[in-house]
């Protein structure tokens, strides 16, 4: 078949979606089709504008098309007639955040005259669909809630599990991933000042502004913890990153309120590392289970701090959990020949 | 600078025009500027076309410093400071409208899309900053058809380097496309004709099975075969290279394209001369005859004298190589270049 | 190019004569045209205009079907009669085409229309006019006063407008509502008209005490101002003593009894010759002297009568409205409503005592006429114009398919009209 991944574009920013859709395309060939990716340029600023970016994408035409598979609004609204979904997001701002009163849409009539206009086109563009995958369980809830329509969760596979080999745990507690208040590393640091000294901390990761940085560097020095914890504030390659996760003896993924099950946490997993996270974590505790595959503590630094040092107190618990870990993720087969398969049916 | 490359594709089809647009982003990027790259759908079926446009008149590229628009009909993206590089019309409602290329009838329904077509055209362009084509041919069609002036900006190959004088051989190469329209036939016709003991070595993928099959047919006929390489396949670029670099003279002899083509330029900056037809079209703005190259009509006796002169006069073919060689220059060929005219 | 051609065709219809002095014109030029006759199904046995071309009736859907699929391009032919036009508005819905416009106000064609079709009726008043549109239209009971608001405030010309591809129409003044409701290009190109029996006046020595013969044709409603007329006349000695005013025309009887009432209380000699035959007609025509064709208030594009006094090389007398205040000041007197009686007056005494200036008004009026209202040059502008539609049918399709789309989401009108849809749009806007 010849299969078409249709998925947004910012112009000059890559996102995650970006990578996600070349493993995909690279999957679909492996099992013996082609692929190739259409992004289409999004501007959703100002609101007003969004209209014509879904006319955009119903404008266009796929001759010589079999298969199209599509992940975002409005680039899931172009027309084909066999369009499987594996749903991102939709546009939130006119959906949960604007509930939650985080939108772009104007107030007053216009505001919900634009809700009604990207409804109705997403509820056609679901009924029309010949399945429809979510990439999580929030995302599925949505839909349900505020479309009516029924999707399976089909998360998004790690693109380079061959790295996490694992190993012999090295004596550091790793948090990688972007680092920003969200994320909130800032919290193992002020966790390491209640725990004993034999914790110690890597922070591995590009902080999304300099003040991000400035902020965990200057929590560090408040605090004295300099000779426990190491920052390595920049943007990783995949090697350096994975030395990082393969030597650690436990990591830490500890996001708020996280929609999936976070990538630090799964590729912890594949490397057979115990995960540390915190109660309101969301979707990571789908990996992360107290006792089982790691720790969850509530989310301060004393509690967390607790956490951390039970790291250290039994080499082979703590391996064990690892071990465990890994077995959880791999129950969920989620992995990208068995992704390509289920958006190819 | 921030710059979006925009072009229309046909899923699944690797034309030519993606060759373009990706050497130009490398040399972007190694220029040190951000590079986004915009590929939109576009089908050519008359009817479908004015409901396609729409979706480009959409399109908000406000990111980018500079867009730069490559096949229609990206070049009605709009943005303060577009850019065309204008490759080729939708030739069907152009200059390939009375021909038998057109493809659909000439009734009144296909004129008005036609006429419209025009209209739209000229205006798009309008609303560029500066306007480019890849050779002269384009440009005179774009001042016959929209009434536009434009610049020709003639597309270098990618990493020049990679093709060099080695030695000179007794084969004359012709390495691109097996395809009734680029003329290898001819070229094994003349073969035919030829009294000195010069080779020639065909390179390339057939489109068309049957089209390859035509040639060893030919070959057979003429009892060339230990003359003559017809060599149907995928030919890697570092094989190119070495073929070219060992070659006795290269030959081009397309009909009525557009442009030189890659085939010409490669040669060229190896120092080979190139053996071209009258009405190849494009290979004429580049070759001079006699000079770094020879143009013949398109007869087989008339090109086999050109081969025969490679063979015969080496000195005179290893000069017409290095003139070959300085017409890149002349005709200033070169990423450098084209940087400059695109980004000024 | 092959045309096809909706139209009325029955003898009694000026536009009818239209359409055959067109379909004459085609052969020369190198087009054929087939007519779709478009009056109501009584009506469609009428005896109708010769001519050379194939009539098909428009309920004959597998030959009218077949005729358009074959032709280059599909022309209408639409006026405020219903009887007449109803074929062709049927068919416009489904086979979009050229509307020859022959009329700006089509608000009684409308009425006609809606019946049984209520709803539909009220969305279209509601659409073009706004919401209180609907209940006032259809209030109005009174013929006068109806058209009195239909003429200011629901002319109905949109509702036409935005079914065609492209609007021909055959003057200026009424073409602004058409360009805010047709989605393609307009023309403005004179009405082709022809003078079949005209005579040539046999050069008379001006006589003094010679009889002038004024002429007023048509439905003599209120607003031909024949009353008007009859005042003029009646208020001045010598327009009473030499005047002889005739009406052909149909008149309702209490309409005529009036008139006849107020004629003779002036002393005006007036004739009422009711609905005349073609031959009478015209032989009413070569006997005028000046063609009185006033209009107040005016709603046709042009005016047959007023075109057909012209060709025949008669004096006429227009009001300045409208499609007469398009016509050259020095080929016709003109009329100002504001003061009508006094410049009529005036007016018709210059005509009757100066027969040199009658005559030479008239025949600057024929030649002008001539030149103008030609159904070749009409073919002509028609061909033109036809390919222009087909330039602009790629664009409405395009705005058709986004407009279906924004229709299915439930877009508001705000929306519809935001400026990010529209403007990156108006690269595609053909000049006119």
């Amino acid at each position: 078949m010849k299969v078409l991944i249709v998925n947004n574009m910012a112009p000059f920013v890559s996102g995650g979606a970006e990578s996600m859709a070349t493993h995909l395309k690279r999957n679909i060939e492996i099992a013996g089709h082609q692929a190739e990716i259409l992004r289409i340029p999004f501007q959703w600023e100002p609101a007003t504008r969004i209209p014509s970016q879904m006319l955009m994408s119903r404008a266009f035409e796929l001759e010589g098309v079999d298969h199209v598979i599509a992940m975002k609004f409005p680039a899931y609204l172009v027309r084909h007639p066999r369009k499987t979904l594996w749903l991102v997001h939709q546009y939130r701002q006119a959906y949960d955040l604007y509930d939650a009163g985080h939108t772009n849409l104007p107030e007053g009539q216009l505001g919900s005259d634009l809700r009604r206009v990207i409804k109705n086109a997403d509820d056609a563009c679901f009924r029309d669909a010949r399945r429809i995958f979510a990439i999580s369980d929030v995302t599925r809830d949505r839909l349900a809630k505020y479309n009516g329509f029924e999707s399976t969760v089909l998360r998004a596979p790690l693109n380079d599990p061959d790295i996490f080999t694992g190993g012999p745990a090295e004596g550091y507690i790793f948090a990688g991933g972007r680092v920003n208040d969200a994320k909130r590393q800032h919290l193992l640091v002020e966790a390491l000042a209640h725990a004993p000294r034999t914790v110690r901390l890597v922070i591995g990761g590009p902080p999304d502004t300099s003040a991000d940085g400035d902020k965990l560097r200057a929590t560090v020095e408040r605090l004295g913890v300099q000779d426990r914890v190491r920052l390595d504030l920049r943007f990783l390659d995949r090697l350096e990153y994975a030395r990082y996760v393969n030597g650690a003896s436990a990591v830490a993924s500890l996001p708020f309120d996280e929609e999936s099950f976070s990538y630090v946490a799964m590729e912890a997993a594949t490397a057979a590392k115990p995960i540390i996270s915190t109660s309101d974590s969301g979707g990571v505790l789908g990996l992360a289970r107290h006792g089982t595959t790691g720790w969850v503590a509530a989310p301060n630094a004393k509690a967390l701090a607790q956490v951390m040092a039970d790291v250290y107190a039994s080499a082979e618990r703590t391996r064990e959990l690892g071990v465990a870990a890994q077995a959880c993720w791999e129950g969920f087969n989620i992995t990208w020949p068995a992704t390509a398969q289920a958006l190819l049916s | 600078m921030k710059i979006a490359l925009c072009s229309s594709f046909v899923p699944f089809v690797n034309g030519g025009y993606r060759n373009i647009v990706e050497w130009l982003e490398a040399s972007l990027l190694e220029a040190g500027h951000e590079v986004e790259r915009i590929y939109l759908p576009e089908v050519d079926t008359p009817e479908l076309l004015f409901k396609q446009m729409a979706a480009f008149r959409y399109v908000d590229l406000s990111a980018a410093d500079r867009i730069i628009c490559f096949r229609p009909q990206s070049h009605l993206i709009p943005h303060p400071r577009k850019v065309v590089w204008f490759i080729h019309h939708l030739r069907p409602f152009y200059d390939l409208w009375d021909s038998p290329y057109r493809g659909f009838p000439d009734d009144a329904k296909h004129r008005g899309i036609r006429d419209a077509l025009h209209a739209t055209d000229t205006a798009a362009l309008h609303e560029a900053s500066a306007i480019f084509t890849n050779s002269r041919v384009v440009s005179d069609r774009l001042k016959q058809f929209n009434d536009i002036d434009s610049e020709p900006l003639y597309p270098p190959i990618f990493q020049p380097a990679r093709f060099q004088f080695r030695s000179m051989n007794d084969e004359i190469v012709c390495i691109c496309r097996l395809e009734h329209h680029k003329r290898q036939h001819l070229l094994i016709e003349a073969l035919a004709h030829c009294r000195t003991p010069v080779r020639l070595r065909l390179c390339g993928v057939a489109g068309d099975p049957g089209y390859a099959e035509m040639l060893e047919g030919l070959v057979a006929q003429h009892g060339l075969a230990d003359r003559v390489v017809v060599d149907h396949r995928w030919i890697t670029e570092e094989e190119k290279a070495d073929l070219i670099a060992d070659c006795l003279a290269a030959a081009y002899i397309p009909v009525d394209e557009d442009s030189y083509g890659y085939p010409t330029l490669e040669a060229a900056h190896a120092r080979k001369p190139v053996l071209t037809t009258l009405d190849a079209g494009g290979t004429l703005e580049f070759i001079v005859d006699q000079q770094s190259g020879l143009i013949a009509p398109p007869f087989p006796e008339a090109i086999a004298k050109c081969m025969d002169q490679f063979y015969a006069d080496r000195g005179v073919t290893r000069a017409m190589g290095e003139s070959a060689r300085s017409r890149i220059d002349e005709l200033r060929i070169g990423w450098p270049h084209v940087l400059e005219r695109l980004l000024a | 190019m092959k045309f096809v051609l909706f139209s009325p065709f029955a003898k009694a219809s000026a536009i009818g004569r239209v359409t055959a002095l067109l379909v004459q014109a085609c052969a020369p030029l190198g087009h054929s045209i087939t007519i779709v006759r478009t009056e109501q199904e009584s009506l469609l046995d009428t005896p109708a205009h010769a001519c050379d071309a194939p009539v098909i009736p428009w309920t004959d859907a597998a030959a009218v079907g077949a005729a358009i699929k074959a032709a280059d391009a599909v022309v209408y032919q639409i006026g405020n009669n219903y009887s007449y036009h109803r074929g062709g508005l049927s068919w416009l819905g489904i086979a979009p085409g050229i509307v020859c416009l022959h009329d700006f106000l089509v608000a009684h064609m409308f009425v006609e229309w809606a019946a049984g079709r209520d709803a539909e009726a009220r969305e279209v008043l509601h659409e073009w006019y706004g919401a209180s549109a609907p209940t006032e239209f259809f209030a109005m009971k009174d013929p006068d006063a109806f058209v009195e608001m239909a003429s200011q405030r629901y002319p109905m010309t949109e509702w036409v407008a935005a079914m065609a591809l492209g609007v021909i129409s055959h003057s200026q003044w009424g073409m602004p509502r058409v360009a805010q409701s047709c989605p393609g290009p307009l023309r403005v190109v004179p009405l082709p008209y022809d003078a079949p029996a005209c005579k040539p006046a046999a050069p008379v020595a001006p006589d003094p005490q010679a009889p002038v013969h004024i002429l007023t044709v048509g439905h003599m409603n209120a607003n031909k101002r024949v009353e008007s007329v009859i005042r003029a006349i009646g208020t001045s000695t010598t327009l009473r003593e030499r005047v002889s005013y005739r009406l052909c025309g149909r008149v309702e009887p209490p309409t005529e009894r009036a008139l006849k009432s107020l004629a003779e209380s002036l002393g005006v000699t007036l004739v009422v010759s009711g609905e005349t035959d073609d031959a009478a007609l015209q032989e009413a025509m070569n006997h005028a002297d000046v063609v009185c064709c006033l209009r107040w208030p005016s709603f046709e594009a042009a005016s047959a009568t007023a075109i057909e006094g012209l060709l025949y090389g008669k004096a006429v007398v227009v009001t300045d409205t409208a499609f007469y205040s398009e016509l050259p000041s020095d080929c016709v007197q003109k009329i100002s409503p504001d003061n009508e009686l006094s410049e009529l007056r005036t007016a018709l005494e210059l005509l009757c005592n100066d027969a040199d200036a009658r005559n030479a008004l008239a025949a600057r009026g024929q030649a002008w006429a001539t030149r103008t209202f030609n159904p070749t040059n009409y073919m002509e502008q028609l061909a033109d114009f036809a390919r222009r539609t087909c330039a602009a049918e790629p664009l409405i399709g395009m705005v058709g398919a986004m407009t279906r789309d924004l229709s299915a989401w439930q877009a508001s009108r705000e929306i519809f009209g935001d400026e990010y849809l529209t403007q990156p749009l108006q690269l595609f806007q053909i000049d006119n």
